[in-house]
């Protein structure tokens, strides 16, 4: 008999359990009442992703290490170059700049061009396979907060999903669930770009058949939405495909962000 | 039982944690066991009074947290596989190392198809080999970590 209600209050907790996950997982999908739940626990294993990702941080770590003088050098003078180059360019832009502001403080138009930026590193940790998430060390600590938009010194990478007091969670542009708001320079047309689950590829759909689109056309971010800063380099037309009975036209562009190998990234901050 | 037992019991659950988000290739990455699981499932099988519901619930909400998966989506499939072994373990338990293996490979299977149901419902269908890949990996390896674990709880004198 005792075991018999053993078995039964097993059973019962099991039962209790599994509704319990389900409701989790509602609540976590459709509402953001959990994101405090998920925070606290993030914060509490922050440790083991620190841990998990330090065979990479070391061996990055020990390569810097035993660079040999005369590679520095080498490096250290093409990094001045380059400087050099960038500085004149600079040049140039502050004064495309400050026109740009006076003329547009001329037309009453409110729009700033400078944001603030927050320098993170990745952690190197492998989470959901099927999704396209990236951890990186800087966290409401430093700033960052839910939102921002996150790039790298080529292109956009994606947006903070989650924030800890120590790291953040990135949905890169390339995840599925992803969708980002993208202008054509070459002709101005608004579309938005959807990920695809690859690294390489991005889509843009929908886009009537009329549409001025040529291969090796460059996309930016047209800032519509507001979670993105508008023109930051997104991706460039690498294929246009026509769906002739339904007159559209589906388009495949490569994303600019070098999405799989990164390791520094840039964290946009809204001006207030 | 003292606190030191439940101490080495959560370390192998934590370290299986780290297994499960180490950095791996990514055409590694439909491969990787699920280490928890695996934990999971030995403890509950040599301490079913003590490892249970809520051991599997807790550590699926630290393992869904540490993964970025929904909130409950591990969770579920962990209460329901250790729910299963809380019943067959003491058939399990006398059987073979490599019979049990087979045993482990249907509840991780099972695992790994409430896993990818959460995924297609949210509209990411999963690859097939997302359901085979990992259970058959951990079916391979369950003779060690059975082993390893065993000794530890010898060493630990946890009865």
């Amino acid at each position: 008999m005792k075991i018999l209600f053993q078995a039964r209050g097993a059973t019962l907790q099991a039962l209790f359990l599994i509704v319990l996950s389900v409701a989790i997982m509602v609540v976590d999908h459709r509402y953001r009442h959990l994101e405090v739940v998920r925070s606290n626990i993030s914060f509490a294993i922050s440790p083991l992703r620190y841990l998990v990702s330090l065979p990479a941080t070391a061996g990055n770590w020990v390569g810097d290490w035993v660079t040999s003088h005369t590679e520095l050098l080498a490096e250290n003078e093409a990094l001045k170059d380059q400087s050099r180059i960038l500085s004149a360019r600079l040049q140039k832009l502050e004064i495309l700049a400050e026109e740009n502001a006076r003329l547009r403080n001329l037309l009453g138009s409110s729009r700033k061009i400078a944001d603030d930026v927050i320098v993170a590193e990745l952690l190197s940790v492998d989470q959901n396979p099927y999704r396209q998430l990236i951890e990186i060390n800087k966290g409401t600590a430093d700033g960052v907060e839910t939102g921002n938009a996150v790039i790298d010194d080529f292109g956009v990478m994606g947006q903070i999903i989650h924030v800890n007091p120590q790291s953040a969670t990135i949905i890169l542009i390339s995840d599925p669930e992803h969708a980002i708001p993208v202008q054509f320079v070459r002709s101005g047309t608004r579309s938005v770009a959807f990920g695809r689950g690859s690294t390489r590829q991005l889509e843009l759909r929908y886009l009537p058949a009329t549409a001025d689109i040529m291969i090796g056309d460059e996309l930016v971010t047209s800032g519509l939405g507001g979670r993105f800063p508008p023109n930051y380099p997104v991706a460039t037309v690498t294929s246009i495909s026509e769906d002739r009975i339904r007159g559209f036209v589906s388009v495949l562009a490569e994303p600019r962000a070098r999405l799989d190998s990164s390791r520094e990234v840039l964290v946009i901050k809204p001006r207030q | 039982m003292s606190p030191l037992k439940y101490l080495v019991i959560c370390s192998s659950l934590l370290i299986a944690l780290i297994l499960m988000i180490l950095p791996l290739p990514d055409w590694a990455q439909l491969y990787r066991p699920n280490w928890l699981a695996l934990v999971l499932i030995y403890w509950s099988m040599a301490l079913p009074k003590r490892v249970g519901l809520w051991f599997a619930f807790f550590s699926g909400i630290v393992l869904d947290t540490s993964m970025g998966t929904l909130l409950g989506q591990h969770t579920l499939a962990l209460v329901v596989i250790i729910f299963f072994n809380l019943n067959f373990y003491q058939r399990i338990r006398v059987l073979a190392l490599a019979q049990q293996s087979i045993y482990v490979f249907a509840l991780l299977l099972i695992n790994q198809v409430v896993v990818a149901w959460v995924e297609g419902i949210l509209g990411r269908p999963t690859p097939l080999l997302a359901y085979f890949g990992g259970p058959l990996v951990g079916m391979l390896i369950w003779p060690w970590v059975f082993v390893i674990l065993r000794d530890i709880r010898r060493k630990a004198l946890l009865s």
